[in-house]
């Protein structure tokens, strides 16, 4: 199956990749999981990958063109098309967590792109958390403000947080050496080497620029 | 006792744990008048305070505090009550996409459409930026399709349905037809047709 898939992406991409990203479709489909699954299990915002997303959509458009010349009779097509809705899933999980993430913490995702050179959001991302945080105050105020002297209610201040301990299933694709356990009391910590290949259930925080790296992926 | 009625607001949130009940105006404005009650009275003890504190030494600051906290108890309730309204709405958005059905509407305050209205059009806007020519519909897929086509069964009198092939289809009530997903994807959250397993 995945031979096949490969026959028709193979004949109909010459050079699409402009960017520097040079990769074979089934790699390029690969890591489209791979960042699904990142996305899914980690409780904060990971860094966009605008430039997969937009890769993956192309191709999705051109195994669609491809398939609608094949002949209607040829159960082939029925293959291809499944296949074609299952890219078509992943690529719109990836971006529904992110969407269910940037609401949820709304606040939280803005001030910390603001502090970060490099966004972990893109662009369309960054209008839609604007005009979500406007919609969201304008309604709060609408229900708060029956009263002029209240106490200004604080939800501004005290916003919701991603739990950056919550524990995390993963599995590492290269050695890594020197990362930090927190165990949480005190001075505890311990430097733990972590071989490849190998799987461990560990809190988020101290591998978390390691996943952003990655050297390691969720599970 | 202070905080009650906003007790009761939560309680019947809970209740509805998924659906939205009838946006409580009444139970709201009394909360309201409570906070208004509490402040002012908050109001003449501060100023009651602040001019008998050299003379007799008179300090309700006890008193002030306790009004202080149940004012911002009855105003954390009332943001819950929103927010969770806001959430259940939003569910009800990625359902049945930006018309809302009018039992649902009878349901809404007026800044809540409002809310919808924006947040549906910037939901479309985002909708519309992402692909290369006219965008993609994330409101589609949204469990991992397993076969290609399904066996559904009609609910209501629908009429004619045209497929992306030309073909045309009549739906009647009970009426059981094998489509390909994506044409009954849309008309199964809307409650036309029945997928059966």
């Amino acid at each position: 199956m995945d031979e096949d898939t490969d026959d028709i992406l193979n004949n109909i991409i010459d050079d699409d990749d402009d960017a520097n990203i040079q990769m074979t479709p089934a790699e390029l489909i690969q890591k489209m999981e791979e960042i699904w699954i990142n996305e899914k299990f980690a409780p904060e915002l990971l860094p966009h990958e605008q430039e997969i997303v937009d890769l993956v959509l192309s191709q999705i458009s051109a195994m669609e063109d491809n398939v609608e010349t094949l002949p209607s009779a040829d159960f082939k097509k029925g293959f291809y098309q499944l296949e074609i809705d299952r890219i078509r899933f992943v690529v719109t999980s990836y971006l529904r967590h992110r969407l269910e993430k940037i609401e949820t913490y709304v606040l939280h995702v803005l001030k910390e792109d603001e502090e970060r050179e490099e966004a972990y959001l893109s662009e369309a991302e960054q209008q839609f958390a604007l005009k979500y945080k406007e919609a969201l105050e304008e309604h709060f105020d609408n229900a708060t403000m029956f009263y002029p002297g209240l106490p200004f209610e604080d939800w501004k201040s005290n916003f919701v947080r991603p739990n950056m301990n919550s524990f995390v299933f993963l599995k590492a694709k290269s050695n890594v050496e020197g990362v930090v356990v927190d165990r949480g009391q005190g001075d505890d910590n311990e430097i733990v080497d972590i071989k490849a290949g190998s799987q461990m259930l560990i809190s988020y925080k101290g591998v978390s620029d390691l996943i952003k790296k990655g050297d390691l992926r969720l599970i | 006792m202070f905080g009650e009625k906003a007790y009761l607001l939560i309680k019947e949130l809970d209740r509805n744990r998924d659906s939205l009940p009838p946006y409580n105006t009444e139970l709201l404005s009394e909360i309201h008048n409570e906070v208004k009650q509490l402040v002012t009275e908050n109001q003449e003890d501060a100023n009651v305070s602040e001019q008998s504190r050299l003379v007799e030494n008179v300090s309700y600051v006890p008193t002030l505090k306790i009004r202080h906290a149940a004012i911002k108890r009855n105003i954390r309730c009332i943001l819950a009550y929103h927010y969770n309204r806001l959430k259940c709405l939003k569910t009800i958005r990625w359902q049945f996409g930006s018309i809302l059905p009018p039992e649902v509407k009878a349901n809404l305050s007026q800044a809540e459409i409002d809310f919808f209205s924006k947040y549906s059009s910037s939901l479309m806007q985002y909708m519309r930026g992402i692909g290369d020519d006219g965008g993609v519909n994330l409101a589609v897929n949204l469990k991992p399709p397993k076969s290609l086509y399904i066996e559904v069964r009609c609910v209501v009198d629908y009429g004619q349905l045209e497929l992306s092939d030309g073909s045309a289809l009549l739906l009647k009530k009970n009426s059981r037809h094998h489509l390909p997903r994506t044409e009954c994807e849309e008309l199964i959250r809307q409650g036309v047709l029945e997928h059966v397993v």
